[in-house]
């Protein structure tokens, strides 16, 4: 119940709610816990129906490059 | 769907990664032993196989992760106590049923004819209460920071008179904190929960290098993530450093999600709580704030004190929890205490330890 299962914004309801595909299953979820706004695009963390997270792209971008630097100084 | 997801599963980086963990390793002669503190990690890293891919002398430890498995027997004889003495039905999360209160289970209690259901979350036994007004409605809560914040946020925006909530929710630094107190643990570093860092984000780890000079690392749950967060808490070890190191960073802010803390701050106090086997642990439980005193279920409802019982019939779950005895060492493992028949708490829900390393059959715990 703990878990936290990432997902795809795939549609904006309305103010506190959007649709979120997880694994091509699309779910209601409730955004009142999140201060940024979202996009259609965006990927984000879901716990029980709350969006808790937004995943941010750019820090994304910078794990692919610490983990090239860790893999390349093998 | 090109989540990134994909990328945190490669088999490539994985190889990488545990030849690096193997090469810091070997700097060691002695076992170093990590401790997380998250049933999702436990699970995680057990179904992905990581712990038999890593170095002989990394002992990864499993800490208090679960709240099912933390929760108290007299928190389940407090709620059926509810069920026994108003005409209420209880609602709670799938996991809940099956762990043993001093007397029985939610499961047992339901064969008895008490009124139990399952719901996904909170959200939808508030939706039971909305639609049948002259039903009486308990929502059972339990769960750590990740799920404290969804709680907080119905509690704050719910007012039926026949709704209320009783919290078993608890937190967890403090929590990391007592362990790294007891002196009948050894270890020497945490992989702290990615998912509750979402909420709290990295800062209150911080007191555990600066008072305790302990190595902390936070990980996602990917075994790209898991073995990232394994190598930045060893480095730490290894060098005889200690920081917290967020590896988690796509999700995890520093600061974590400061509208759902504040939302948090708003619903909940800290306070004192019990923990299975292990008494009362000062200052690691959330309890609804006087502001939502009316969908409090502890105080709408006058608990007498209950007599109560954690550990049954020789199951060691409270050492299990923190990592000192594994499961292997308990005489019920695998005879009368098994995952379709469980005697402890810890071998109730699919991340219990115990459940994990019955499922798995691995073996993960050499002592
Ligand atoms: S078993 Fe359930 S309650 Fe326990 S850690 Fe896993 S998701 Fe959370
Ligand atoms: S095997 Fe069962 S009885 Fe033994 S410690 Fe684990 S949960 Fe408790």
């Amino acid at each position: 119940m703990c878990l936290a299962i990432p997902g795809l914004v795939c549609e904006l309801i309305n103010e506190k709610r959007v649709m979120v595909d997880i694994t091509g299953v699309r779910r209601e979820a409730d955004t009142s816990l999140l201060e940024e706004s979202l996009d259609v695009g965006d990927y984000v963390l879901v716990h029980t129906g709350f969006i808790i997270s937004k995943l941010d792209p750019k820090q994304a971008k910078e794990d692919l490059k610490l983990w090239d630097e860790i893999l390349s100084n093998q | 769907m090109s989540e990134p997801t994909q990328k945190y599963r490669d088999k490539n980086v994985v190889n990488i990664l545990i030849k690096k963990i193997n090469t810091l390793a070997e700097k060691s002669s002695e076992t170093i032993r990590i401790m997380h503190v998250c049933g999702t990690h436990e699970h995680d890293l057990v179904k992905a196989g990581l712990r038999s891919l890593l170095p002989k002398n990394i002992d990864l430890i499993a800490g208090p992760g679960c709240p099912v498995c933390v929760c108290s027997a007299q928190d389940i004889d407090e709620v059926l106590w509810i069920a026994d003495n108003h005409n209420v039905t209880i609602t709670t999360f799938g996991d809940m049923m099956r762990v043993p209160s001093s007397t029985e289970s939610l499961y047992q209690a339901q064969g008895r004819g008490v009124a139990v259901k399952i719901v996904y979350g909170i959200s939808d036994a508030i939706k039971m209460a909305e639609k049948n007004p002259d039903e009486e409605i308990v929502f059972f809560s339990v769960g750590f920071e990740t799920t404290s914040c969804v709680t907080a946020a119905e509690v704050a925006r719910t007012n039926l008179p026949n709704f209320s909530v009783y919290s078993s929710h608890k937190v967890v630094p403090p929590a990391m904190e007592l362990l790294l107190q007891r002196d009948d643990l050894e270890f020497d570093g945490f992989l702290a929960p990615g998912h509750v860092s979402t909420i709290i984000g990295a800062k209150p780890y911080e007191f555990i290098p600066e008072k305790y000079n302990f190595p902390v690392s936070i990980a996602g749950f990917e075994p790209v993530d898991i073995l990232l967060g394994i190598y930045a808490v060893l480095e730490q070890i290894v060098e005889g450093t200690a920081r917290v190191d967020n590896m988690y960073k796509r999700y995890v802010k520093y600061e974590g999600n400061p509208a759902a803390s504040r939302i948090v701050d708003d619903a909940f106090v800290v306070s004192d709580a019990r923990w299975r086997g292990l008494g009362v642990w000062p200052e690691t439980g959330h309890e609804i704030s006087d502001k939502y005193a009316h969908i409090d279920a502890k105080k709408k409802y006058n608990i007498p004190n209950l007599p109560t019982e954690d550990l049954r019939g020789g199951c060691i779950c409270d050492e299990i929890l923190i990592g000192k005895s594994k499961p292997q060492k308990c005489e019920l493992f695998n005879k009368s205490c098994r995952p379709d028949h469980p005697i402890g708490a810890c071998m109730v829900s699919h991340e219990g330890t115990c459940n994990v390393a019955a499922t798995y059959e691995e073996i993960i715990w050499e002592e």
